[in-house]
């Protein structure tokens, strides 16, 4: 059961050729989609050019394209920031490379435990997992549980804990394991007496990977963007991760906003003393191009995955 | 195979591991999935650092009593704050902590809870049953005073059986103005009595016009002319602004919600606030401690004809380009108000008023900055509970808490420890005593007003050395509404009130700012108010008030 | 199943062997499932309790408030908690408002990104397909409040783009913050552009674990593009759609609050078509903050989701059981 061989079996340049759509209607998707990335990625640019932004030029004719004045004043607050901010930016890599490691095996392992249709208690677990996005507790009683009971607070597992599964996940991985993974494969390893772990391990995990991957990204977003979480369970600034620095940022000007006819003049002078926008706007470039930059790498194992497709024979 | 069976259950005794280390409270290293040992090293380490802190806590109850000749036990207190903006506060800690153990035999962990954080965080903390001693409330935040008092939150601190005002707060109160002591008597859940410690900061509100002088003199005006005018007869002044810098000027520059109270002389019902505040009691414009207009009763705010005629002379204005379209969306209202007014592009705005606030704008705004009152300082119910300390009833120590509370409001040692951080490290002090603040205040700045009794600090270099006194003369003279201390329990009312929130959310701030045309809203408006019980909860609110007014 | 056949050929001994090696099997797959079931035990299940939070009137027990003490000493007050869902003349249009945009979503989500799934896939230049699908990536990082940055500054009232291009052609400024009309537009274009990458790349991975061969068999077949699309590619993700497409119904009686909160600028005059149900609650929880309340509005949306979710789940299931999600 040798999975790189199958894949150097199959002539991929040529089917490529044989098979591919005519030049008018590969043009029409090429525009399509350009013009949908240039949608996607304008407000990106956007974002870019109101963290240049002088703002003197945002307070005199707002958020535009063309700016009146650029500046690095953003970016040079956030370097004075220092230590705080490159705690940060470890906290977050920290937090979703280990994150997303345990969250992947365990999700893994749960969902290919609910693909094996012979698994005898697969109903029960499908059913246990399932529910759980149909019903929740609520915010009160899963704070009190974390906190109060398991502990969680002021640590990396704090925040890596509260959100370590996600049914959906673990649904679509499962469904990935029903697309991509023939049952004669667990019947021919259990045959040649390959054992259940490894079996997961050796033979299951190396040809899902498309799958693994695209799993894998979503939870990696999702550690990478909690703000939540930590804002709940961590009050030492050691742990805080990027996002939630950003966040911190916005909620006070929300909370700022929304109460400043009873705080009264003072809203008013701690408004005028909150960051500036472009600093909100340079934060949020740190926080996209890390992940943005690691979006291929989890590509590359996505696309992979067309020339794994077969494990036939 | 068995060793990758094996590194799986490592990996995931390493999971519980590490849910185990969060549960003992300690700050559990990074855990690296794959190394074996690290786990067995984790936990002799973490073994190490328990017998450790044990050991260092045992030296330091020993050398406690040696220091403290009182009999106090040792314990720790844990306060929740509001709104600060602390990153490294070891070195004031170390110093509230020595000061702290030698008089109360205590030492204090602050929670510095933002402006962001603070409403979801200490109410989770509060409903969790946190052993959180201290929480910041008042009447504005989510862990609202009046409502968390009546739930069985705070401890009563005049509770006939433990007075602990009497017995450990004594000087605190003596100390306190009587609008604010009054103001805290609420009725809670142990009966009517008094559940927090309220702060004495700027207790009264007035609201004003905030007019940018430098434009006003160059349109020929003076703050003399402003008021002398009112809102209706402001056209002219408006105009001539216009007329002179061009289409994209707007001079009236408003805070929909406030401008409605400054025109109509209604002041906050505490109990609404997340309802855009639809219950109006309007004040005597002309002596605030008076009966107003309806009398002690709370009206709805939008059926009045004092509201119709605002809102059509607002629609006016608007329509005339005198108010920026961009006030008329909440999300969008403050932003814009408070760019505007950094850049001084406004001729006259709205403002809700603390002492000394002109000083401070016209600095922050780089123009000469006026505030024209609309009627004399007044104290509510809002204002007077404005930051206030409450003492949890899951508080093992609410005792000690007491004397800590009494200490921090009266001693200006430790409250300006607390506030202003360590002197020659946070902020220095010239000869005449007036404080500066240096770089490292950028890394412990509390809200100050948060803290407690400002009026024990020492005044800083931009207040002026007699700040203080002017303060009290200015707050103490604020006179009381006659309503003071009522504030509106909606328990009974809760899904109306619901329904009544987003029917105001809907309506109130785009009539406020003329965005949209009241003949044509304002009725639609009053409709759906009435078919969602907007007349069951003010005929609550007044069933309350009256036995309010004549208890008291 | 293929076991219990096999079981049947086997002689005695073997089926002993079977049995044992079966046992262990349970055990090991069971082993496997055991620190996720363990996580939503005590993360999901044992807070649950908290659901009869929408069923009390959430008081402290002052003689030792904990959690646990003060839900249990709290008083029942039957399904007071609800009322403030129905009571309200705003009901049929949250309603209204909710259901309307999610089932409009949910196909339009549905074909959007399985037709960008295909275009990817089909390119010919891998690299520019990869491109494309980073760039279709980006809007899913940026938070709505950014993203409403951007919808204002084509929006703006008094400096937006739109409206100055409309002025310097000599038209009337539209006032888009008060002009409830141009919203579900406005909205879904948010929405697609936000979710289509997301979800796009959900169905490309399927689309990449087909096996290639299938489609070789095709073309000698002498199978068209659009046939193979039609007889090979949807049906090999079929179990994905249908999955997506069972777990989005479910979360029909939700709605993402930063989209219809925060792009509007809660303006009010937009209300009548973009209050939904998540921003009708917080604007409640804005005016009473009780817990009880906030819960039962949870509770009603979950059970709305379950009702849907078991419909959606029995249709599919008639249709295709491998593809049905229970």
């Amino acid at each position: 059961m040798d999975v790189t061989v199958m894949q150097d079996a199959i002539p991929v340049n040529k089917k490529r050729r044989m098979n591919k759509v005519s030049i008018p209607v590969e043009i029409l998707f090429h525009l399509i989609m350009i013009a949908f990335c240039l949608l996607c990625i304008v407000p990106f640019v956007f974002v870019v050019v109101i963290s240049f932004t002088a703002q003197e030029s945002i307070r005199s004719i707002g958020y535009s394209f063309t700016p009146l004045a650029y500046s690095l004043d953003a970016y040079n607050y956030i370097l004075k920031l220092g230590t705080q901010l490159w705690r940060s930016y470890f906290n977050s890599f920290f937090i979703t490379a280990v994150g997303t490691f345990f969250s992947m095996l365990v999700t893994i392992m749960y969902s290919y435990a609910l693909f094996r249709t012979d698994f005898k208690f697969r109903g029960f677990f499908n059913f246990f997992c399932f529910f759980t996005m149909l019903f929740g507790g609520g915010l009160a009683p899963t704070y009190v549980m974390c906190k109060t009971v398991l502990g969680l607070s002021d640590s990396y597992a704090a925040i890596i804990i509260p959100m370590l599964l996600n049914p959906f996940n673990i649904i679509v991985m499962r469904t990935f394991f029903i697309t991509s993974i023939p049952r004669e494969l667990i019947d021919a390893a259990f045959i040649d007496g390959s054992g259940e772990y490894s079996t997961l391990f050796r033979i299951i995990i190396p040809i899902s990977k498309p799958g693994i991957a695209t799993v894998s990204l979503l939870t990696a977003l999702a550690y990478w963007n909690e703000w939540f979480i930590p804002m709940l369970y961590v009050r030492d600034a050691k742990f805080i991760p990027l996002q939630y620095l950003l966040m911190q940022m916005q909620t006070k000007v929300d909370f700022l906003v929304k109460n400043s006819g009873v705080i009264g003049a003072e809203a008013s002078s701690i408004m005028s003393s909150l960051p500036a926008d472009s600093l909100k706007m340079a934060l949020v470039v740190l926080i996209v191009v890390p992940i943005a930059f690691a979006y291929p790498f989890f590509q590359k194992y996505i696309i992979s995955g067309l020339t794994i497709g077969s494990v036939k024979g | 195979m068995k060793r990758k069976l094996l590194s799986c259950v490592l990996a995931a005794s390493m999971v519980m591991s590490m849910a185990a280390c969060g549960s003992s409270g300690e700050t559990s290293a990074p855990a690296e999935p794959e190394a074996a040992e690290e786990v067995q090293e984790e936990t002799t380490e973490e073994a190490g650092e328990t017998t450790e802190e044990v050991a260092e806590e045992a030296e330091e109850a020993q050398e406690e009593t040696e220091v403290s000749a009182s009999d106090l036990e040792p314990v720790t207190l844990k306060m929740y704050f509001h709104g600060s903006n602390v990153t490294d506060d070891s070195a004031v800690l170390e110093k509230v902590n020595e000061y702290l153990t030698e008089k109360l035999n205590c030492t204090l962990e602050p929670i510095w809870g933002t402006w962001g954080d603070f409403d979801t965080n200490a109410v989770l903390a509060l409903q969790g049953g946190d052993d959180v001693d201290i929480y910041f409330t008042c009447s504005w935040s989510a862990d609202e005073y009046n409502k968390f008092a009546r739930d069985g939150y705070w401890v009563r601190l005049d509770d006939p059986d433990n007075n602990l005002i009497e017995q450990y707060g004594k000087d605190l109160w003596n100390l306190l103005p009587e609008v604010l002591t009054n103001g805290a008597k609420v009725s809670g859940a142990d009966g009517v009595g008094t559940y927090a410690v309220p702060g004495y900061k700027d207790i009264a509100t007035q609201n004003c016009w905030d007019v940018n002088v430098d434009r006003l003199t160059e349109l020929g005006y003076t703050v003399d002319d402003v008021k002398a005018m009112d809102y209706y007869s402001m056209g002219d002044m408006l105009q001539a602004a216009k007329d002179k810098y061009g289409k994209d000027f707007y001079p009236l520059l408003v805070e929909g919600a406030v401008l409605e109270r400054m025109v109509d002389n209604v002041t906050i019902v505490t109990g609404d606030s997340g309802t855009g505040n639809f219950m109006s009691y309007y004040i005597n414009p002309d002596d605030v401690s008076a009966e107003g207009a309806y009398g002690n009763k709370i009206v709805n705010k939008f059926a009045t004809d004092e509201f119709k005629k605002f809102a059509e002379k607002t629609r006016e204005y608007y329509e005339a380009g005198y108010i920026d379209p961009a006030m008329g969306n909440a999300q969008q209202a403050n932003d814009t108000r408070s760019q505007k007014q950094l850049s001084g592009e406004y001729l006259i705005g709205t403002q809700s008023y603390s002492l000394g606030y002109e000083l401070q704008a016209s600095q922050e705004r780089g123009i000469e900055v006026a505030m024209v009152p609309c009627t004399d300082p007044y104290v509510d119910t809002t204002s007077s509970q404005g930051a206030m300390m409450a003492i949890s009833t899951a508080s093992q120590n609410p005792e000690r808490a007491m004397m800590f509370l009494n200490l921090l409001n009266t001693d200006p040692y430790l409250m300006t420890l607390l506030n202003y951080g360590v002197e020659d490290v946070h902020y220095t002090k010239d000869a005449d005593g007036l404080v500066t603040f240096t770089d490292k205040r950028a890394e412990y700045q509390p809200w100050t007003n948060g803290v407690g009794n400002v009026t024990i600090l020492p005044p800083t270099a931009d207040q002026g050395a007699d700040f203080w006194d002017g303060f009290k003369a200015y707050y103490g003279a604020a006179k009381e509404i006659p309503i003071l201390g009522y504030a509106y329990d909606s328990s009974e009312m809760e899904t109306q009130m619901g329904a009544v929130a987003n029917v105001v959310a809907e309506y109130m701030l785009p009539l406020c700012t003329g965005t949209v045309d009241p003949d044509e809203k304002l009725p639609e408006f009053l409709d759906k108010l009435e078919a969602n019980g907007i007349n069951d909860v003010l005929d609550d609110a007044n069933a309350q008030l009256d036995a309010f007014m004549s208890a008291k | 199943m293929g076991l219990e056949t096999a079981e049947n050929k086997g002689t005695k001994k073997e089926k002993r062997q079977l049995l044992t090696s079966k046992n262990s099997k349970t055990l090991l797959l069971t082993t496997m499932v055991l620190p996720g079931a363990i996580w939503f035990f005590l993360l999901r299940y044992v807070p649950m309790a908290g659901i009869v939070l929408a069923f009390k009137n959430y008081k402290v027990y002052t003689k030792k408030p904990t959690f646990w003490n003060n839900l249990i000493h709290s008083k029942w007050v039957g399904f007071k908690n609800f009322e403030f869902l129905f009571k309200t003349t705003d009901s049929r249009i949250y309603i209204r408002n909710t259901l309307v945009y999610n089932i409009c979503w949910i196909i339009l989500g549905l074909v959007v990104s399985v037709a960008f799934a295909i275009i990817l896939n089909e390119l010919t230049k891998k690299f520019l397909a990869k491109f494309y699908q980073t760039l279709m990536f980006f809007p899913y990082f940026l938070s709505w409040v950014v993203a409403s940055y951007f919808v204002l500054a084509f929006l703006d009232p008094t400096r937006g783009l739109i409206d100055n291009y409309l002025i310097s052609h000599g038209k009337d400024a539209i006032d888009w913050y008060n002009q409830a009309g141009y919203w579900p537009v406005i909205l879904t274009l948010c929405n697609v552009w936000k979710n289509t990458g997301y979800s796009t790349i959900l169905y490309l991975a399927a689309i990449t674990g087909i096996d290639p061969t299938l489609y070789e068999a095709a073309e000698i077949d002498g199978a068209g593009k659009w046939q193979q699309i039609k007889n090979i590619t949807l049906p090999a993700i079929r179990p994905m759609i249908s999955i997506l497409l069972i777990m989005n119904v479910g979360k029909i009686f939700n709605s993402d609050f930063g989209l219809f909160f925060t792009v509007p600028m809660n303006s009010g005059s937009l209300f009548s078509t973009t209050q939904v149900i998540d921003t009708y609650i917080y604007r409640v929880m804005t005016a009473t903050n009780n817990i009880g309340m906030s819960t039962a509005g949870s509770i009603m949306q979950n059970l709305v989701g379950f009702v849907f979710i078991v419909v959606a789940n029995r249709i599919v299931r008639k249709i295709d059981e491998d593809s049905s999600l229970f």
